[in-house]
């Protein structure tokens, strides 16, 4: 094993956290909403890929795209029903979400059973350059992470839904006097981040078993990445991203998927205990 | 005695009902009675941290875990080298196994590991100026941290099996018989809820208290906050430990589901539908979901996980004050309307 094998393997190990803590970075980032059922989230969008690819044998982008549908509905029940009157009490909203994490892991096992299901990849095919070897699948999945981020970016900062989900996380009552519908704005904007994340349910599902616990893991990597590198910034999301990606993969070739655990756990604490704001640090008004 | 009865009504009948279980039932029912026991006494001890300081700790398991680990393993070594460890050809206890070999030791380190792991994690969180949530997230990437240790050091922890074939009562060595130990787990938590009802009736628990209604204020008291947060984190720790320890020879065997995310939701379930914020509520929770888990889940297992958590958005929504403390407003309420039509006449 090589070391520059490595670091091109801890690149795509980020990009797939970063698509999976894009979601995150509008429901937290933005929106300050502590979702625990966002692991949730992304399994529910792996397994719409698994029935729409898999089983019903479409072809994989009408199951991304239908990874986003699903989840996104799921996201805006979940606004609707719970989350619309627990705003600003963050405690009972990760109760809340606690709740729901385990309603959906049950729904999906009582619907698809508790065994692990595997969606066939749509890319197959290794590029070799020198010594270093990447899947296609890999390389496909770094530039479409690159892509969602921008888009995500373009939505957020370049068009009318972007400036008004800003407008309503910086000053709500101020909206409200200048006639936005701001509960509209948070059910869109919730299942906008909802959707992403089932999006990206679908391309992990390309990586790895689909089971209904797959989501904990990301759920809890996702977190560390937002917080690490800073609420409420997509660029530090994405460095939170590769940080923890890098050093993941990095540290499991030194000292085991557990030791590198422990580390990125430690080096995460005390981030939070000596720059609790985050790598990237938003200019508040 | 009056008064005693007034304040206590509920704690006191829950005591009569524990002590008289093991003359009306059999062996099997003494058991899981007394594992409903040692919950409560887990519950007591993370509604200590949740209910009083208003930190949600989404991992508290690894308290628990770590305790139960400890003496489990101590247990698992009496024999010499365990069949788990003799799968990888270890001939010999290692090196940092060796204290587990006195039980004794098992015990105190059972005590001491959980307060330590609570003390550097809260001063690590306490100290920054980050919002309780960071504390719940890290909390919960630490039960799942655990877990996975927990998990793959199979060698010495035997892994996702857990450890099996454990004695079941052997307190200093002989042996006790089940309705002995039962009484043993009983009175220790009694000494726990006595223990929690004086220190947050005390003027520490009062700090604790305003902390969590309002911080900024008491910081500008004069007060150290973190100080405060730190030390109920710890004693929690060290109930949590106790808790486990109980646990390892009432249940006969220990797995990383009573050290990781499993046990961690649980345990906030109990608090949150008993009632946090007052000591008994979260011991009512326990017992209440535990008795429904025993009815429903060998029946029904695919709707009870779905039924306990639209319990807890439920109770989010709808009970905030859980079971008993809506109970306690609601009849308050209706009592002091009562003294008041009486006094009126």
């Amino acid at each position: 094993m090589n070391v520059m094998q490595q670091i091109v393997d801890g690149v795509s190990v980020s990009s797939s956290l970063l698509l999976v803590a894009l979601g995150l970075a509008i429901t937290f980032g933005i929106m300050k909403i502590i979702n625990l059922a966002h692991g949730e989230l992304i399994m529910v969008g792996a397994y719409t890929t698994y029935a729409v690819n898999t089983v019903a044998k479409l072809p994989f982008f009408v199951a991304v795209i239908a990874a986003f549908v699903v989840t996104a509905i799921v996201g805006a029940l979940m606004e609707r029903f719970v989350l619309r009157s627990l705003y600003g009490r963050p405690m009972e909203t990760l109760l809340a979400t606690f709740g729901i994490s385990i309603m959906l892991q049950q729904i999906v096992r009582i619907l698809f059973g508790a065994t692990n299901k595997a969606v066939i990849s749509p890319i197959s095919g290794t590029l070799t350059l020198g010594n270093i070897v990447i899947p296609y699948l890999r390389l496909f999945i770094i530039v479409f992470s690159i892509l969602m981020l921008l888009l995500t970016a373009y939505i957020l900062f370049r068009t009318k839904f972007g400036m008004l989900v800003r407008t309503v996380s910086q000053n709500r009552s101020m909206s409200d006097c200048l006639g936005i519908n701001t509960s509209r704005i948070d059910l869109l904007t919730f299942s906008f981040g909802a959707g992403i994340t089932g999006v990206a349910g679908a391309i992990v599902a390309t990586l790895r078993n689909v089971s209904p616990t797959m989501g904990i893991e990301y759920m809890i990597d996702s977190f560390l990445a937002v917080v690490l590198g800073g609420v409420g910034s997509l660029v530090g999301t994405a460095i939170g991203s590769v940080i923890i990606g890098e050093a993941s993969q990095l540290l499991t070739f030194v000292g085991g998927e557990i030791g590198a655990r422990i580390i990125i756990f430690v080096l995460v604490i005390i981030v939070i205990r000596f720059r609790p704001e985050g790598i990237i640090k938003l200019e508040s008004r | 005695m009056k008064q005693l009865w007034k304040n206590h009504t509920v704690s006191l009948l829950l005591l009569l009902y524990l002590a008289l279980t093991p003359m009306f039932s059999n062996a099997f029912g003494v058991e899981l009675t007394g594992k409903f026991i040692v919950l409560m006494i887990f519950a007591i001890a993370l509604d200590l941290v949740w209910g009083y300081a208003g930190l949600l700790s989404l991992g508290h398991a690894v308290f628990f875990g770590l305790g139960g680990y400890m003496l489990a393993l101590s247990y698992s070594l009496q024999k010499g080298v365990p069949s788990f460890m003799a799968r990888f050809q270890i001939t010999e206890i290692p090196l940092f196994m060796k204290p587990l070999t006195s039980i004794p030791m098992a015990f105190v380190l059972g005590l001491v590991l959980p307060s330590v792991i609570a003390f550097v994690i809260g001063y690590f969180i306490f100290k920054s100026k980050v919002s309780g949530v960071y504390f719940s997230l890290i909390t919960l990437a630490l039960a799942k941290l655990f877990e996975m240790i927990a998990i793959n050091n199979q060698a010495y922890t035997g892994g996702f099996n857990g450890l099996m074939g454990l004695p079941r009562f052997p307190i200093g060595g002989k042996p006790m018989e089940l309705d002995s130990y039962y009484y043993l787990v009983l009175a220790i938590a009694v000494v726990v809820y006595l223990f929690a009802h004086w220190l947050m009736n005390s003027r520490f628990g009062k700090i604790v208290k305003s902390i969590r209604e309002n911080e900024p204020r008491i910081a500008f008291l004069g007060y150290n906050v973190a100080h405060y947060k730190i030390f109920v984190f710890v004693i929690s720790g060290f109930i949590s430990g106790l808790a486990g320890m109980l646990y390892v020879p009432m249940n006969g065997f220990f797995s990383p589901n009573e050290i990781g995310l499993a046990l961690s939701t649980m345990i906030v379930v109990y608090v949150a539908i008993g009632g946090r914020g007052t000591i008994i509520g979260p011991a009512i929770g326990a017992f209440l979901i535990n008795l429904l888990q025993n009815e429903l889940s060998e029946q029904y297992p695919a709707f009870w996980q779905l039924l306990l958590g639209l319990i807890i958005v439920l109770v989010v929504l709808f009970f905030p004050k859980g079971i008993y403390g809506t109970l306690q407003e609601k009849l308050g309420a209706w009592l002091a309307q009562f003294r008041l039509r009486r006094e009126g006449k």
